[in-house]
């Protein structure tokens, strides 16, 4: 991201954070005399759904970064391969043999200049990358979600994930397991 | 006027493949409709999601030592089984070979822990051992294709007295030799990142790999020769089948995911002697017994040059590797296959069995 467009992006976040934090340790105390309920949690969990959403923003510019490359390099390939084919067939023919011999060029040249694209290191880089800030969008959208599950004490995916590794351990114990009971068997 | 000089026949053309596009829908069924499976099977063992199958015998004399075949952990199993005419698995029964199969099932979230040591040591160690009990032997064949190459050579580098003969079709081994579009992307692609965010290796981004291959002749071309030949039954059989065995991706498991993108093509660990798995390290020098490598020049998913280095690294004395000029999935699945790759993976096999 450029200087220029990170700065004023940093100051808005910085000011938008402050006043939230500030305003929501002041009015704290007086509200928890008065709040019994969960809802207490509300504006810290609505600071939280902001701060993602401008985090996404910034990681929304690189994002766009990528996928602008990535499609400038199919374009260009593309304007490339129909300069070739021009080159070589500069009428489109009219009749069914002929018509049928310029697909056939047509797809060869476009297959190989677009093979040619995708085993570049360009396009690996690139494409690299713009599926690391997809990524990065879909971890924001994560974070949110998060916030609205433990907001109705539904559990994260964090939590899920550790019951799916715990349970992985187990199916992997108990099978370890078994096959040493078979094997005392056998003996 | 441009009018005056179009081919009438080009018109004919015109109007006679729109005519196809028309009454496609009441000349073949959608592929939904279609069942893969063509040559019967027992499923004799279940672990998870993962099954065994057992073919049912096409011949009285069957060759003692079983077969199993590990398929890759890409799409599923039926690509060897597509059609009778060109059935992987058929060819082996006819020539009395007794054919099992891995089918590695459809991963969901609750399995992205699974990793290379469940695949190979788990389930690939529960099948054999399955099969030995069964057929009372001590050792059988293993045969792994693609990636199920690479699964079938890891186990044979770590259970060596249990497979009396390897065979690897098109195996993923030396990632930095490998020269497809599929490599390159492996090579880019921050894996950490992907397998953190995503859980599983999501199909989708299998979707996109595969459009990448031959974007024009096999996005475009394709269907094209598709409604052109609309009234060849067998061509359209055939058509619908690998188009549905070709969108049938299931997820890769994560961990498993992590280890095959980092180990093999990122860092090319396999091919140095220096991947671990499950705690051990693989040492291809382990393989002593027979092997035969099958590979396929105009391969575009794995690249020659990334199979063959198995031939070279392996301890085996009695080796064979064979060159076809054919591409990865018609190694498997065509007219070729069976009339020469397959003839010769028989005999092969029947002279060690």
């Amino acid at each position: 991201m450029s200087q220029d467009v990170k700065l004023p992006l940093d100051y808005f976040k910085h000011v938008s954070l402050f006043w939230t934090d500030l305003l929501h340790l002041m009015s704290g105390k007086p509200i928890a005399l008065t709040s019994v309920g969960p809802m207490r949690n509300w504006a810290n969990d609505a600071k939280k759904v902001v701060t993602e959403l401008m985090d996404a923003n910034e990681d929304l510019v690189e994002f766009n970064q990528r996928l602008t490359e990535y499609y400038k390099q199919l374009s260009e390939t593309w304007t490339d391969s129909q300069k070739k084919v021009n080159a070589k067939i500069p009428t489109i023919p009219q009749d069914v043999e002929h018509i049928e011999a310029y697909k056939r060029v047509w797809i060869d040249i476009f297959e190989n200049d677009f093979t040619q694209l995708f085993d570049s290191e360009k396009f690996g880089q690139n494409y690299g990358k713009l599926v690391s800030a997809e990524l990065e969008l879909s971890k924001h959208w994560e974070n949110i979600t998060n916030v609205i599950l433990q907001s109705m004490k539904l559990p994260t995916r964090k939590e899920i994930d550790e019951v799916y590794k715990e349970l992985h351990e187990l199916r992997k114990r108990i099978t370890k397991l078994e096959k040493k009971e078979d094997r005392n068997i056998a003996k | 006027m441009q009018n005056e000089v179009i081919d009438p026949k080009l018109v004919e053309e015109f109007l006679s493949f729109t005519k196809n596009v028309t009454e496609a829908p009441k000349l073949v069924p959608a592929p939904n409709e279609i069942t893969l499976e063509s040559t019967p099977f027992d499923v004799v063992y279940e672990q998870d999601k993962m099954r065994l199958l057992h073919y049912k015998p096409l011949v009285e004399k069957q060759i003692k030592t079983p077969f199993l075949i590990s398929y890759a952990i890409i799409n599923r199993f039926h690509i060897l089984d597509i059609q009778s005419k060109k059935s992987w698995v058929r060819k082996l029964l006819e020539n009395g070979i007794d054919v099992y199969m891995i089918d590695w099932g459809t991963p969901s979230n609750i399995d992205k822990y699974l990793d290379f040591d469940d695949y190979v040591n788990l389930y690939m160690d529960n099948c054999v051992d399955f099969v030995r009990k069964e057929a009372q032997v001590d050792n059988i064949s293993v045969q792994g294709y693609c990636t199920g190459g690479t699964i079938s050579t890891i186990y044979a580098t770590l259970h060596p007295k249990k497979v009396r003969n390897l065979v690897v079709t098109a195996p993923v081994i030396d990632g930095w030799k490998d020269t497809t579009v599929v490599s390159n992307m492996a090579k880019h692609i921050e894996i950490d990142t992907l397998v953190d965010r995503m859980g599983n290796m999501p199909p989708e981004f299998m979707y996109y790999c595969f459009s990448i291959l031959k974007p024009f002749e096999q996005g475009l071309e394709k269907y094209y020769k598709f409604f052109k030949n609309i009234h060849d039954k067998e061509f359209v059989d055939n058509f619908l089948r690998v188009e549905k065995w070709l969108s049938d991706t299931p997820p890769i498991p994560g961990e498993l995911f992590r280890q095959w993108i980092r180990d093999i093509y990122q860092e090319n660990l396999l091919i140095q002697n220096k991947m671990y798995v499950g705690g051990k390290q693989i040492n291809l020098k382990n393989i002593t017994m027979p092997i035969f490598v099958q590979v396929a020049v105009g391969d575009h998913l794995v690249s020659p040059e990334c199979s063959m280095p198995i031939y070279y690294a392996v301890g085996s004395e009695d080796k064979t590797m064979r060159v076809y000029p054919i591409g990865h999935v018609g190694m498997i699945a065509s007219s070729f296959s069976q009339k020469q790759i397959l003839p010769e993976l028989c005999q092969w096999i029947t002279e060690r069995s």
